[in-house]
């Protein structure tokens, strides 16, 4: 995959490793997951078995703000909302509806919102309505469960700091052994950052 | 005479004249499936006609092609009904052998994947069991192919072709004991199989090994041949009991190499079944087993051989 900077399966099965590698693009391309993960090693020992994936996202693009979708005129009294993009809509109008209430938000056309409240422009536009980095952690997490062969319920699973892993196995997984395979393989997911 | 399994495939419009030159021909059509405009006849046809059907079709828009498969009823059995495994691999393979013209039942296993975990139920074994014979669609690793066969084998009867990520050397290398038929290089995939190198051509590969272990069990079967063929019966239940007019399945009679399932429920029609005259003076049950199946509440005939009954229809 060539979105991804570093992306490498470890096998002792050549031909599982390939196939696994094929899987894995398959699966993060399907779920928009390839520009959000920056790099990433994966690990399978099918002989304890054990599978095991580390990597670091790439920086995620910034919080959306009311003012990078919408204009913002304020009269006395009422102030009324531009929209230029639709994409944000139905979260801007959930917080508009809880901060204000149902009575004082109105919407006369799809591309239209009018408050009908004294409040200051620059609060609106500096309104916070998508978080990108929310949900990144289920999607990820899901991600790797759908990679990793199935049956492997025995699992732990990190994300800190933008470096996540995940190991999953069908035994016990001893806690020296998992963290000591972790940083081995962070080290190589850091080695050519 | 000898039958020749073909797909017809035509306009609906006027179908039932290649239906009634099937069955003047002495052949058996064995489904009938209709989509839109479009019917799909799989049938059995006596060699020597097949160049007639095709003539005889041409202005309806017909096309016959060889399949090898009809009147066969094949087990895809996936080690579990989940993402891993739906819909890519299991339902291409599934849909590849329906196109060959076989009947086929996916069967996803309870605990069939994991490694030390995997495992075969009773019901899943005579599940499989009821068929003519069962493709595994198995993993990329041969250390765990090798490790679970064993369990997901037990008690199996039927002739098992088995499928996965290594190629076939490797997959012959690690099954002890063997197994009736091998196709490798196709485990479990993250996207639809579409490119003909590598991944079509496998399924064709599969496709004739599943023809080629049929084959021998039909060898073996003529051996000892059956007191009456399973299309032949089927006719004849279907004229005497009405099964596919009353019904909404896609093969309401399922033809098997040696039997047929019959879909509808066993306490209710049993009896009935049993007492069915099949030719003058003999009985169905003279010729066949009526078992219970276990896939819900259906029924299983198993044709008996010609050195059992002494019959032959």
């Amino acid at each position: 995959m060539r979105a991804l900077e570093y992306f490498e399966v470890e096998c002792p099965e050549e031909a599982g490793a390939k196939a696994y590698k094929e899987i894995a693009s398959d699966i993060l391309l399907d779920l928009n997951l390839v520009r959000t993960i920056g790099r990433l090693h994966i690990y399978i020992d099918p002989e304890f078995p054990f599978f095991l994936a580390v990597g670091r996202l790439r920086s995620l693009p910034g919080l959306v703000r009311v003012r990078d979708f919408a204009n913002v005129l304020g009269e006395k009294g009422k102030i009324t909302l531009d929209i230029s993009t639709e994409t944000y809509l139905a979260q801007l109008l959930s917080i508009l509806w809880d901060s204000f209430g149902r009575d004082r938000v109105e919407q006369p056309d799809r591309f239209t919102i009018e408050i009908r409240e004294d409040v200051d422009t620059k609060e609106i536009e500096d309104l916070v309505v998508y978080d990108p980095s929310e949900g990144i952690h289920k999607d990820l997490i899901y991600a790797l469960q759908w990679i990793a062969p199935e049956g492997f319920k025995v699992r732990r699973q990190s994300m800190k700091d933008g470096h996540f892993y995940y190991v999953a196995s069908e035994n016990t997984l001893p806690e020296d052994v998992i963290s000591d395979l972790v940083d081995s393989r962070m080290r190589l997911v850091e080695a050519e950052a | 005479m000898t039958l020749v399994p073909i797909t017809y495939k035509g306009g609906i419009y006027r179908h039932d004249i290649i239906i009634d030159l099937i069955d003047d021909l002495g052949g058996y059509v064995v489904q009938k499936h209709v989509l839109a405009q479009e019917v799909v006849l799989q049938s059995l046809v006596p060699q020597e006609d097949v160049e007639l059907i095709r003539r005889i079709g041409k202005p309806l828009g017909g096309e016959v092609t060889e399949a090898p498969l009809v009147g066969t009823e094949i087990a895809v059995v996936s080690p579990s009904l989940e993402i891993h495994h739906l819909p890519h691999t299991s339902c291409d393979m599934a849909e590849y052998l329906r196109q060959a013209g076989a009947k086929t039942n996916m069967i996803g296993l309870s605990r069939g994947f994991g490694k030390r975990i995997a495992n075969l139920n009773i019901e899943e074994r005579d599940v499989i069991n009821e068929h003519d014979c069962a493709v595994y669609l198995l993993g990329n690793f041969e250390t765990c192919i090798e490790y679970k066969m064993d369990a997901l084998r037990r008690g199996i009867t039927v002739p098992i072709i088995l499928t996965g990520g290594p190629d076939t050397e490797r997959l012959k290398a690690i099954t002890d004991p063997p197994v009736e038929g091998y196709v490798g290089s196709i485990g479990r995939i993250g996207h639809r199989m579409k490119k003909q190198e590598g991944e079509i051509d496998h399924l064709d590969t599969l496709v004739e090994e599943v023809s080629a272990v049929l084959n021998r069990r039909r060898e073996e079967i003529a051996r000892d041949p059956l007191s009456v063929s399973p299309p032949h019966l089927r006719t004849v239940l279907d004229e005497k009991m009405h099964i596919s007019a009353d019904s909404t399945h896609p093969t309401p009679i399922t033809v098997q190499i040696a039997g047929l399932r019959v879909k509808v429920p066993y306490e209710t029609y049993a009896s009935e079944i049993r007492a069915l005259e099949v030719d003058e003076g003999v009985k169905l049950s003279d010729v066949a087993e009526v078992l219970p199946s276990r896939m819900r509440n259906y029924i299983c005939l198993k044709i008996r051989p010609f050195s059992e009954t002494n019959i032959i229809v």
